[in-house]
């Protein structure tokens, strides 16, 4: 018997590109408990939906995974998996666009109903009341009306929960979410987040949340990993992350983010640009932005350290961090 | 005094639909009313922040100050003079706009360069021998490398592109510069800089700023004031320090209490506001808000409040507006 739902250890995805071998995930190793919500967060390019597709299979063609992926179904040992066994069997997935992912040529009940129809056997009429069934948990007003809509007859925000609904319909144990409220307006992308939390806890299922926004993980996830050029930089709870964070572009990123709360005097930002991942910097990643750099860190290869009781870090230096609001 | 930019009593619609079925069907033709009867003023070097949710009209409004869309009725005037529907190349010079997505508003097949070059030519902003050196002065203004002056808009980073659209709007010596949404295709990283710099140019150039987004945070951080609007109406027009310290209007309110915020963890099925705003062409009666708001009573339904208050910058659309 064990708490862990998932373990990613010393994940990589190399694709092709050009003619060229690029790895734009390397050495991620993140885990999971059951009923526990993990937010990947970092800039567009990192890695974090790649991260997040190979979990569940569904990369483009032609890329590699190395590493080791565990899942456990029940309460047992992760053990190993391949993506055709968990899908519709444990994982699902929720996309940011919900009008690309949905089927425009099905009407939204049935589309519901096409999981348990393929995976529980059940038969057509079974399959539409348990579609309705799903639409009225997901708080989809009338779900009788709507289950006979297309999808551009729903608002982005109906489209979103049918989607959510949709990738219920299997009963999963892990849902990934790749930045589901990003294409969404705040009043709606509230409601969402609001949802999410409401049915991890029904439902003890659990998430990894992917986001660009550090203050929507903080609102849904217990824990954080914070993605960099492909590499996981900082891992820890979110509450200790955001208020002490001991990796420089942790604390870049909390600093480059106007705070509603409060009038910030001057937003600092992070000088330059992501690589790109064909052409990642030797030794620590970040060391071309960093406001700390020190000679070791072009040279530092890449390690997580402990740090505290629940934390990681990749940084070499953390001791020079001044924290936040410095 | 006159203010420097005035808007009033300003509508935009568009036609939905087709005008021939409507009216074989003996329907009216369906209008959809996108900015409904909006007034204010902008004084000369402000900032003034427009915030609400996709569909309120907030683009448009731009876009009708720029001239991009026809107005439907009502009237912009800059420094006393009019800005109507047909501009004259010296009137459309004054107001300038930096869009949304930057790669899909700069010329992918024009070096920064060209593209700089061709708007101080065809508006004579400079003699010819000099524009080589205003489009090296604009790249400085807008902090990039020269050497950039080669490159397709393709080589460029988000963030660099978006300095380019800045650049091009500056090529012409704006006096109100629009940003529509200009960072919200960014990465926050590349967003902090790019709004430092939005805040310095108003500062050197004295420039007039309206900033356009759905993102209350970055409103508050380049603004001296802020304008909600909520379904084609400006329900609040107050200063950002009091608007952000004791909002009056429940929606305003609810958009606050929406906005994700650090080291507050979202309670299991808990929101803000409930429901989806309504749609434009099918408006409920009495205040736009209502069937959304915590507050509506019976008035709400019959009669839709005013955008009035203390003074022009001090106002609320609200029966019964959050005293605080």
């Amino acid at each position: 018997m064990s708490d862990r739902i998932l373990e990613v250890e010393d994940l990589s995805v190399t694709l092709e590109r050009g003619g060229k071998e690029i790895t734009p995930v390397q050495n991620v190793s993140v885990s999971l408990g059951r009923g526990e919500a993990l937010g990947i967060a970092g800039e567009s390019g990192c890695g974090k939906s790649l991260t997040l597709k190979s979990i569940i299979g569904l990369l483009p063609p032609g890329a590699i995974v190395g590493g080791d992926l565990r899942f456990a179904l029940d309460r047992e040992e992760p053990i190993s998996y391949e993506s055709a066994d968990v899908h519709g069997h444990g994982i699902a997935i929720i996309f940011q666009e919900p009008m690309t992912a949905l089927n425009p040529t099905m009407r939204v009940g049935d589309l519901i109903a096409e999981g348990p129809k393929i995976h529980h056997g059940l038969d057509r009429r079974e399959a539409r009341e348990r579609a309705i069934e799903l639409m009225r948990l997901v708080g989809i007003p009338s779900p009788e009306k709507r289950a006979r809509m297309w999808p551009h007859q729903l608002s982005g925000g109906l489209r979103q929960r049918v989607m959510i609904a949709a990738a219920l319909s299997t009963e999963p144990k892990l849902l990934l979410c790749d930045e589901p409220t990003t294409a969404l307006d705040v009043s709606i992308q509230d409601q969402i987040l609001g949802l999410l939390q409401e049915l991890r806890t029904r439902l003890d299922m659990s998430i990894i949340f992917v986001s660009h926004d550090l203050a929507v993980i903080g609102e849904l996830c217990d824990r954080i990993a914070i993605m960099y050029a492909g590499q996981v930089v900082e891992k820890g709870p979110v509450d200790e992350v955001f208020a002490d964070p001991k990796h420089p572009y942790t604390e870049a990123l909390m600093h480059s983010v106007p705070s509603f709360q409060q009038t910030t005097e001057k937003l600092e930002g992070i000088e330059g640009a992501p690589p790109d991942p064909g052409s990642f910097p030797d030794g620590c990643r970040f060391a071309p932005r960093c406001r700390y750099v020190r000679d070791d860190c072009a040279t530092a290869s890449y390690a997580l350290v402990q740090i505290g009781e629940r934390r990681e870090t990749g940084c070499i230096h953390p001791e020079l961090l001044e924290g936040i609001g410095s | 005094m006159t203010a420097f930019l005035e808007i009033k009593d300003l509508t935009v619609t568009f036609r939905v639909g087709s005008a021939i079925a409507a009216r074989l069907k003996g329907d009216p033709v369906p209008d959809l009313v996108a900015v409904d009867d909006i007034t204010f003023t902008v004084d000369r070097g402000e900032s003034l922040g427009i915030v609400g949710e996709s569909g309120c009209g907030k683009s448009t409004l731009a876009r009708a100050i720029t001239g991009l869309v026809p107005v439907t009725s009502g009237s912009i005037s800059l420094d006393g003079g009019p800005l109507g529907k047909r501009r004259s190349k010296a009137t459309r010079r004054r107001v300038q706009m930096v869009f949304q997505d930057p790669s899909s508003s700069l010329n992918p097949s024009m070096t920064v360069e060209r593209t700089l070059a061709e708007l101080l030519r065809v508006h004579k902003i400079v003699p010819r021998d000099r524009i080589d050196a205003r489009c090296a002065e604009l790249m400085d203004l807008v902090e990039l490398p020269k050497s950039l002056l080669k490159a397709r808009p393709r080589s460029l980073s988000g963030g660099q592109r978006q300095r380019v659209g800045i650049a091009r709007a500056l090529a012409l010596e704006p006096d109100v510069l629009i940003a529509d949404e200009a960072v919200a295709a960014l990465d926050v990283s590349v967003q902090a800089p790019v709004l430092n710099l939005l805040n310095q140019l108003r500062e050197e150039l004295g420039l007039t700023v309206m900033f356009i987004s759905h993102d209350l945070a970055v409103v508050r951080y380049v603004s001296d004031r802020v304008i909600v609007m909520y379904l084609g109406n400006a329900v609040e027009d107050r200063s950002t320090v009091d608007l952000f310290e004791s909002p009056r209007h429940p929606y305003t309110r609810a958009l606050m209490a929406a906005a994700p915020k650090f080291g507050v963890k979202k309670a299991p099925g808990e929101s803000a506001i409930k429901g989806e705003p309504p749609s434009a062409l099918d408006l409920p009666s009495g205040c736009r808000f209502r069937p959304r708001c915590p507050l509506a009573e019976e008035i709400c339904e019959q009669v839709e409040p005013d955008l009035s208050g203390a003074s022009e910058t001090e106002r609320t659309a609200c029966h019964f507006p959050w005293e605080g």
